[in-house]
């Protein structure tokens, strides 16, 4: 009888161990898949609690903010089923009603249920904030959130994510990571009329309050001469040797890609150049100065104690522009945008950081030649602006910075 | 190289040839025998590099000199702190600057690696609080404003706050 008792203790033990580390495992992976989602940066904000919401998005219809997401029972996520969690995430369709699709559930219902199991656990097991959610402002008659149901009808596919056949498994596993839970098509594929992503033109770039979140197709990665290793260290530590990111990119860089192994940002670099074989590395393009172009002088002038004589940058200080991505888009609407309004010094992980570029009162005039002087001598673009082509682009960037 | 003409503390400088690589520091340092203006971090974020162009219009603008190059100042009429304070045909020494006389009095600098900078920028902004005088209650807001940018290692800032902020409160037609 005593065996018995004894032998029964030790499977129940064994049996409970498991489970708890089951579950323990369930959570750490959770963790993993809410920092490759990036939950953080969109759901806490700056002087808020953790996981709290309160992160407003401009967006043409009026200001929609983030919800709490902690297992707050009132305020968060902790009176949710499973099915409930799955339900918002992945269908846009919260206990409270239909989300705004700033939440972007129109990646999001690519995460696979594996995925959304884990990251339910997780959230379920962070400590709960009871931060009040914030009341939309959203101007009719999109305040009515009946009308969503019919935008997600057209726009929102059943499918979660399915691995092409065709394809390696890396390349699948960067597909995910970018296409479901980076949800990077939010902000680098532009959207139709009805703000849906326009499928179409999957990452081929979307301006966005004054920026270009830019055209990071293959095609285009492969033409600025973009390779597997400069897009992990550019998603890694915020800067590469084709320059460094930008604006609403340095939170992403921060909470979520900074954090990712180095084979699921090899796998998203795979996926995004679209090749498993290494892309040779090529000369950056500084194609020398010509001195007599005025705008010669204004790079010497404003630019060289930085970025330096032959654009060759100062590592943590100033990126290259000897081939800087930035400088080789084929709008250059970022170029003015950093030079109109500077860049605020940028953290892009606990270990690596920027200073801050200033901004230049330029005269139209002085604005085009600096423009053309930076694309003519370090990309390969070969393109001259006119004063008024630049004078245009300045007024979008500046309109469209006005309106975030 | 490029021609450069220009003003500094109040004196016509020659035409002068300079290689447009040549950073004004530089050009201050090498070219005119003025080492006051210090080299701080080279990338313009300590502000220790800080001079004064003095606009056609009246208008004052404050300029890094470590990362503007001299072609920046061409046709320019600068002041850095060797032109702050007066002095006689000579150059012997009359009078400091009230900011400078209010930094002495408060020990406000220790090693002074910081000082021109923080010196020139607060001199503009007593002259422009004497074209545009503030409220008492915005003058700590300010003087955040004008030189919250600006670094020192040495004395933790409460010193030149301080003496900034008694400089303005005292000095009439600068406070409403």
């Amino acid at each position: 009888m005593i065996k018995k008792i004894i032998i029964s203790s030790l499977v129940i033990g064994t049996l409970v161990n498991s489970l708890y580390a089951k579950s323990s495992d369930l959570i750490e992976k959770g963790k993993e898949v809410a920092v490759a989602a990036d939950c953080y940066a969109c759901h806490t904000n700056g002087d808020g609690q953790k996981y709290g919401g309160g992160v407003p998005f401009p967006t043409p219809f009026g200001i929609v903010y983030s919800k709490n997401i902690s297992p707050d029972k009132q305020n968060g996520i902790g009176s949710y089923s499973y099915e409930d969690f799955s339900q918002a995430v992945r269908r846009g369709v919260s206990k409270r009603g239909n989300l705004y699709p700033a939440m972007p559930y129109d990646s999001f219902h690519l995460v696979t249920d594996e995925d959304t199991k884990a990251l339910y656990a997780y959230f379920k097991s962070i400590p709960a904030v009871s931060q009040k959610n914030k009341k939309d402002e959203v101007s009719f008659p999109f305040n009515i959130r009946m009308g969503l149901k019919g935008w997600n009808l057209i726009n929102l596919p059943s499918n979660t994510f399915k691995p092409n056949p065709n394809k390696s498994k890396v390349y699948n596993r960067g597909d995910y990571l970018t296409n479901s839970l980076g949800h990077c098509g939010s902000c680098h594929t532009p959207r139709d009329a009805t703000m849906a992503i326009d499928k179409s033109k999957h990452l081929k770039g979307n301006f966005i309050a004054g920026t270009m979140a830019p055209d990071i197709s293959s095609s285009e990665l492969r033409r600025q001469g973009w390779t597997q290793d400069s897009i992990v260290s550019i998603l890694k530590d915020g800067y590469s040797k084709r320059g460094t990111i930008l604006g609403h990119m340095t939170p992403i860089t921060y909470h979520s890609l900074s954090k990712l192994n180095d084979k699921d940002l090899n796998a998203m670099a795979v996926y995004l150049l679209d090749s498993d074989e290494k892309i040779d590395e090529q000369p950056l393009t500084f194609k020398n100065h010509n001195k007599k172009d005025p705008g010669y002088t204004l790079y010497t002038g404003y630019c060289a104690s930085c970025h330096g004589q032959n654009g060759q940058g100062i590592p943590n200080t100033a990126p290259a522009m000897a081939g800087n991505g930035t400088l080789n888009q084929t709008k250059p609407l970022n170029t003015i945008y950093t030079l109109v309004y500077g860049i605020q010094k940028q953290r892009y992980s606990q270990t690596n950081a920027f200073a801050a570029m200033p901004s230049y009162k330029f005269t139209d005039d002085e604005l085009t030649n600096i423009v053309n002087y930076l694309q003519n001598t370090f990309t390969n673009l070969n393109r001259t602006y006119t004063k008024a082509q630049i004078v245009k682009f300045k007024k979008e960037v500046i309109e469209g910075a006005h309106d975030e | 190289m490029s021609t450069l003409k220009l003003t500094i503390n109040g004196k016509k400088i020659d035409p002068i040839k300079v290689p447009e690589e040549v950073m004004m520091i530089e050009f201050l340092h090498e070219h005119m025998n003025l080492t006051g203006t210090k080299f701080g971090c080279g990338q313009g974020v300590c502000n220790a590099c800080v001079i004064i162009v003095d606009n056609e219009d009246g208008t004052k603008e404050l300029k890094k000199s470590c990362v503007n190059s001299t072609s920046v100042f061409n046709n320019k009429n600068i002041r850095t702190i060797e032109g702050l304070a007066t002095k006689d045909k000579n150059n012997n020494l009359l009078k400091l600057n009230p900011v400078q006389e209010a930094f002495m009095e408060q020990f406000s600098f220790q090693c002074g690696w910081c000082t021109s900078g923080f010196l020139n920028a607060a001199t503009v902004l007593i002259e422009e609080l004497k074209a545009n005088p503030i409220r008492k209650s915005d003058v700590e807001k300010v003087i955040e404003e004008a030189l919250g940018e600006h670094i020192c290692r040495c004395t933790g800032y409460a010193k030149y706050y301080k003496g900034m902020k008694n400089l303005i409160l005292s000095s009439q037609g600068l406070t409403l």
